[in-house]
């Protein structure tokens, strides 16, 4: 490694590597940080040292996302414009009682990487670390503790928050931000109970912006759709089919994936994968996601993506449709034929569950002894999906 | 079939482990997909698979396979081979 190479900090868990953070942080040196699965899963990582020019070996920083497209992305921020951001969500957040962050997601996910890590480190405030619900527990008891808290969540987790910890009131919460995914409206009563003290807000953004760019007291509208009005110095437009584009002064700077790296002109106009409508008096509604690509439970998921991983793993033919859960997220069903072994099944989950996290994986999967195919030799997903005599394999239980 | 092998045949399908990784004493530190959306998939499958709902406090004090099935025995479901 030279002396102004890109350090690569992999995050194992809460509470690991936390003084290596502060030290990158401090540090000239631009570092990567990424969960150590999503580091397995994008090979091309180990070459950062080569790809990244020597201008962005300084001062930057780099997160790992699956951007627009769902494939593994390195998105690469300046240090210095990502403090700025923080201190200006302090402001237009009306953070200043805000004495604690509760952090519940991973602090490799921007969102909690800026709103809670950066932000409290900006702003001198302490930062509670959590595994989130996978150890509900601790979560709920650092809630019970709370300290005029701040607590950043996905969407998807308010209904957790309810199922988890039912009637339980926090007082110690004053600041309730969602982003990824869609915002929990009709929660709100629910939510307003469980946090009587608490500012609820609608933080909507993505990975490329680093990752916010508007803002919803949840009081200012009725709709989940709703994601409020720009921050300020950041300006948004719709594209010709509707596409959301954005410009911000805390945007990424350049990008890394397995096709290289890729420097964003300053006065470009970024896509993310959104299609938006705007509403007038600066506001916007989300309308819905370009192409294959959803969320599910706050997570990108790209399907072809996805389909590229089933390939490795079988030979045989394959479909998906898209379906809800019984929660209304979205997800899909992956249909196979011909009917795979019990080992042919058995690799693919294997392959599930080292590559992808749980909110990638099929909501079923079925077979059939042959698939419907379009004139263009793709499956039919449509017929597919009204098939008769298709097989259950497999299924989520959410 | 037993019920420790109807538990098996839930732990594997909810966390997708390899049949011979399963063990009733695993903890979930020891299952890396063992997530919040999983202790839900859990919850769901013990429900269907057993007639049994976790409360709430039951839910979250869950912290292995050792405790569904404490949580099971006292409801009268043995686990003995």
């Amino acid at each position: 490694m030279t002396a102004t190479g890109v350090v690569m900090l992999i995050e194992r868990g809460p509470r690991e590597n936390m003084a290596d953070l502060e030290r990158h942080w401090a540090s000239a040196r631009t570092f990567a940080y990424v969960q150590e699965k999503s580091a397995a899963a994008a090979p091309w990582l180990s070459g950062i040292q080569e790809q990244i020019p020597a201008p962005y070996r300084e001062n930057h920083f780099c997160l790992l996302t699956s951007g627009s497209t769902g494939a593994p992305k390195l998105v690469i921020g300046r240090k210095h414009n990502s403090e700025e951001l923080a201190r200006v969500l302090h402001r237009v957040q009306d953070s200043e009682p805000v004495r604690e962050t509760i952090v519940s997601l991973p602090l490799t996910y921007c969102y909690a990487f800026v709103n809670q890590w950066l932000w409290s480190r900006v702003m001198h405030r302490r930062l509670v670390l959590t595994s989130g619900f996978a150890k509900a527990e601790i979560f709920r008891e650092a809630l019970r503790r709370a300290d005029n808290a701040m607590i950043c969540l996905v969407g998807p987790q308010a209904a957790l928050l309810r199922n988890m910890f039912g009637a339980e009131r926090f007082p110690g919460v004053i600041r309730l931000h969602f982003a990824g995914g869609r915002f929990p409206q009709e929660q709100l009563p629910a939510l307003r109970e469980m946090f009587p003290n608490a500012a609820i807000f609608n933080n909507y953004g993505c990975a490329e912006a680093l990752p916010r760019l508007t803002l919803r007291r949840a009081e200012d509208g009725d709709a989940a759709s709703d994601i409020g009005s720009p921050l300020p110095g950041v300006h948004l437009k719709s594209g010709p089919a509707g596409e959301l584009l954005f410009r911000s002064p805390y945007r990424s700077v350049a990008q890394l994936d397995s096709h290289g790296f890729r420097q964003i002109a300053p006065h470009e106009w970024i896509p993310n994968g959104d299609l938006v409508r705007y509403e007038g008096n600066g506001r916007w509604q989300l309308v819905g996601r370009a192409g294959e690509v959803f969320k599910r439970y706050g997570e990108k998921i790209a399907l072809q993506q996805v389909i590229s991983t089933v390939n490795r793993q079988w030979s045989g033919q394959i479909g998906y449709y898209r379906e809800k859960d019984a929660a209304g997220e979205d997800g899909y069903v992956l249909l196979l034929s011909p009917q795979p072994s019990e080992e042919n099944l058995r690799g693919l989950m294997r392959v599930f569950r080292s590559s992808h996290p749980r909110t990638h994986w099929p909501l079923r999967i079925e077979s059939a002894a042959v698939l419907p195919l379009n004139s263009n030799g793709k499956v039919d997903s449509l017929a597919a999906q009204s098939m008769e005599h298709r097989s259950l394999l497999w299924r989520q239980r959410i | 079939m037993t019920n420790t092998e109807k538990l098996k045949d839930l732990v594997v399908d909810v966390f997708l482990i390899d049949p011979k990784e399963f063990r009733v004493d695993l903890k979930r530190e020891q299952i890396e997909t063992w997530d919040s959306l999983g202790v839900v998939s859990l919850a769901v499958g013990v429900q269907e698979t057993f007639g049994q709902h976790f409360t709430q406090d039951e839910a979250i004090g869950i912290t292995g396979i050792p405790d569904v099935i404490k949580v099971l025995e006292a409801r009268g479901i043995s686990f003995d081979a």
